[in-house]
């Protein structure tokens, strides 16, 4: 097997608090799975899925790191030459909103200039059939998601992991708005004179590794 | 193949010991060659491990042996028999062997987790009669049998150290023990009359199914087939007596106190699981070892858990769930996540978020087994997580610690349902038990707990299928309080683990990098050249010490180890026992690349894992830990 010559790799890193759905909403897009009781993430964990946006493939290295505060010093190891971040939040818990905002302000101090950040309004599916009522679940309006990516510029979701509601969307608008032939080597990715450039060496190296067979 | 066999067996039956009787089957003659010449008929499933079809056959012959109720193995989808390549050899012998143990080792070797949870109800059984019963008639067996009964590895240090050496023979195929629970009462039975059990339907061997056994005769086959179930069960009796005595020496010893030294020096090879309650206790010094303090200070322990417990239950109320995570999630708010940016001047919030981070987490503690499910489990898990972390601010609760916290709560529950089968049984005649009870659980005036007594299906249950929520409030905090205080003298030991930015952890790794670089350089340099930090993947085997990565049976299997060490194992002889069990993975992992090196230490092929494979890792992390341990700062 090999791969497209247009295939991309895409390190990405998921951030946000405790149980507001990082791990299963990587489940989802990694095995279209769900459990309800899924156990907390210790450290990070590492996953890997492809995923296609209009003519290429994009590859995803997905570090879903774990959302309690003490493990919060070993984030940078992951969002450092991270070339897209998924900052989560639950809909249904307003102290998780305040927590990605914290998020989102570390991202754009210490992650690569050219990060791709996408928010995400996860646990849609709590509040999917009683939107408008006033008893509703959700304690976060989607217009203060949309507020809050708007002047960070930032690409908005809301989801549901339990669902799939929006799951593969984020992933897909990631996807493109990665530049092609985006350098995947971490050295040349934190480099700060090669954004934008076009890289030739960083995807055919890759490549070369998955064949080495050939 | 067989041949290989074939020297064990010359030298067994020219020793003269080919004729033997078994004790228990009222002197029925037992050939012991036709025994070993049906060990042999296995050679070529032993052999063709790799051949699925021959899995397949080994597992339909232990279906059609001891029926589906008794016998583990899991579906083949599950990749319950799909051994990994580097053990496969080794294993494929050892899953063989046991398809021949006619019971108490059904769920040896299960992927579900729980495969070889120790098993109170279970041990209940061989704990008394039977074993008393049993050694007068089966000791002079054990003679006769040792040359082809090699123990467990390590299972004895006094006994058993050159037994150990020969095991390095990888064609002996090593013999996993592990008693385990019976669903029916009627199971009782077949331990104390084995040659009842002999006739049972149930244990009928379908001979058709071995290729090669298609044409002699039935009858023959079936004798041996009785033979081999009898030649195991007395190999096991005597392995779990020998050891249980050993225990109960110690334990039962008249001086007033109890020996630690030498308790630990046995606990390191194992402890059986109806004394492990006891001996847990003891080993982390929260049972005092002297008896006339036992009952007084356990008594003042449990008490002191109660008020701690009032003191913190009057911020926060348990029981009100829905009252605390919604002003949780205000008072959080009210933190806008620095990393240390508490805020101090509002504890009560502080506390509140805290619970809430518990009671999520204690939602999703060890979802696979159904006891941390049941509701009366999961308010014990947060109320002792939870009085744990107000009372150790510098840590606080991090996630992994309800992981930690499991292992002490199911044996605790478990010992206190063998404390009521123990005393049902002496009602109706068994021996009285209670000299090895945990002091001041059982109470006859409590009402709940002579509910239970009664139940019919006492006999039955173990920490599996038990829902504590039958248990007294009285039980309860005895249970919980006991869990409490062992669970805090582990993490004393692992206490930097846990602080701000986890320096222990930090520690350790860096320590276990330097010990790979010494005993395994090239691993070291296929991570280095893949661009693998050691942190990616040890961090969860550092903070949940391997839970994640091991099932909670074998994880008790090891604290029996750990809990041996002095100091206590947690720290600093877990990185020798991660080292070695990374380095088991080491050829493999030398094959692949960054993404697939990950993949696989986050998820490690341990499914088929037996208390076999525990004790080789201990036993190499105790080689190592005694070679560069004291050699100066060998690992700095």
């Amino acid at each position: 097997m090999s791969f497209a010559p247009s295939t991309t790799s895409v390190k990405l890193v998921l951030l946000g608090e405790a149980a507001v759905g990082k791990s299963s909403l990587v489940l989802r897009f990694v095995s279209n799975d769900f459990q309800e009781n899924k156990e907390p993430t210790i450290g990070a964990a590492f996953l890997t899925q492809k995923c296609t946006v209009g003519d290429r493939t994009i590859k995803y290295e997905i570090w879903d790191t774990a959302g309690q505060e003490r493990f919060a010093s070993l984030a940078p190891m992951y969002y450092r030459n991270a070339q897209a971040a998924l900052v989560v939040y639950d809909i249904t818990k307003p102290a998780s909103f305040i927590k990605a905002r914290h998020w989102v302000k570390e991202l754009h101090e210490q992650a690569s200039k050219d990060i791709t950040i996408a928010l995400v309004g996860n646990k849609y599916d709590l509040v999917a059939d009683d939107n408008d009522s006033d008893d509703s679940l959700r304690k976060v309006s989607m217009e203060e998601g949309k507020a809050l990516a708007e002047e960070e510029g930032l690409l908005f979701f809301e989801t549901s992991a339990k669902s799939s509601h929006n799951v593969n969307e984020v992933f897909v608008a990631i996807g493109s708005k990665i530049p092609e032939a985006k350098p995947v080597t971490e050295e040349l990715g934190s480099r700060p004179g090669n954004v934008g450039r076009i890289d030739l060496s960083g995807p055919a190296l890759r490549s070369n590794l998955s064949d080495c067979a050939c | 193949m067989a041949p290989k066999r074939r020297p064990e067996m010359s030298q067994v039956s020219s020793n003269g010991h080919n004729e033997f009787v078994f004790g228990e089957k009222g002197g029925r003659g037992k050939n012991l060659l036709s025994f070993l010449k049906n060990l042999s008929l296995t050679g070529p499933l032993l052999n063709s491990h790799k051949n699925d079809n021959s899995e397949e056959i080994n597992r339909n012959i232990n279906s059609s042996i001891y029926g589906e109720m008794t016998y583990g193995y899991t579906s083949p989808d599950t990749g319950g028999l799909i051994l990994p390549k580097a053990a496969a050899s080794l294993k494929g012998k050892r899953l063989s062997l046991l398809s021949f143990f006619p019971y108490g080792l059904s769920k040896i070797d299960t992927t579900d987790g729980s495969g070889t949870q120790s098993n109170n109800g279970g041990s209940s059984r061989l704990a008394s009669p039977l074993f008393r019963h049993a050694t007068n008639s089966m000791s002079a067996l054990e003679a006769s049998l040792r040359p082809s009964s090699r123990k467990s590895g390590f299972t004895d240090l006094d006994d058993d150290w050159d037994a150990q050496i020969d095991d390095v023979d990888p064609e002996v195929a090593p013999v996993v023990l592990k008693p385990v629970a019976r669903s029916s009462t009627n199971d009782m039975i077949d331990l104390l009359h084995p040659d009842l059990m002999a006739f049972a339907p149930s244990l009928r061997i379908s001979v058709e199914r071995k290729p090669s056994q298609r044409h002699p005769s039935r009858d023959r086959a079936l004798m041996d087939s009785h033979d081999r179930q009898a030649e195991q069960e007395v190999r096991f009796l005597n392995q779990m007596l020998t050891k249980l005595t050993k225990f109960q020496n110690i334990l039962l010893k008249n001086d007033g106190t109890i020996d630690l030294h030498e308790l630990r020096k046995l606990s390191w090879n194992g402890v059986p699981a109806e004394l492990r309650a006891s001996v847990w206790q003891l080993l982390v010094g929260y049972l005092p070892a002297n008896k006339s303090r036992q009952a007084s200070n356990l008594m003042r322990k449990r008490s002191e858990y109660a008020e701690g417990l009032k003191n913190v239950s009057t911020q926060i109320l348990f029981k009100d769930d829905n009252v605390i995570s919604s002003t949780a999630n205000s008072s959080a708010a009210s933190v806008p996540g620095g990393r240390d940016s508490n805020n101090r001047d509002n504890s009560v919030n502080k506390d509140k978020a805290l619970y809430h981070q518990i009671k999520i987490d204690v939602k999703r503690t060890n979802p696979s087994m159904p006891l941390y499910s049941l509701a009366a489990t999961q308010q014990s898990l947060k109320k002792i997580l939870y009085l744990w972390a107000v009372r150790h601010p510098a840590s606080g609760y991090v996630q992994g610690i309800n992981d930690l916290c499991t292992p002490f709560y199911q044996i605790f529950l478990g010992n206190y349902i063998w404390q009521l089968q123990r005393k049902a049984a002496h009602k109706t005649g068994a021996p009285d038990d209670s000299p090895l009870f945990i002091p001041g659980i059982l109470d006859d005036n409590d009402t709940q707990e002579q509910l239970i007594l009664e139940d019919p299906k006492l006999m039955t249950y173990t920490a599996e299928n038990f829902d504590p929520s039958r248990i007294s409030d009285r039980v309860t905090a005895i249970i919980e309080a006991d869990t409490y205080w062992c669970l805090a003298r582990l993490l004393e030991n692992i206490t930097d683990n846990y602080i701000n930015e986890q320096p222990g952890i930090h520690r350790q790794v860096s320590d276990l990098r330097n010990l790979i670089l010494k005993i395994d350089p090239e691993l070291l340099q296929h991570f280095e050249a893949e661009g693998i930090e050691f942190i990616q993947f040890l961090f969860r085997w550092m903070n949940c010490l391997l839970m994640r990565e091991v099932s909670v049976g074998l994880i008790i299997r090891m604290w029996d180890t750990y809990l041996s060490e002095t100091p206590l194992g947690f720290n600093l002889f877990h990185v020798y026992v991660c080292a070695a069990f990374l380095i088991k993975f080491s050829a493999e992992l030398k094959e692949k690349d960054f993404q697939d090196i990950l993949l696989f230490l986050q998820n490690p092929p341990t499914a088929n894992w037996t208390e076999k494979d525990i004790e080789v890792m201990l036993s190499e992390a105790f080689i190592w830990q005694s070679l560069y341990v004291n050699k100066g700062a060998h690992l700095r």
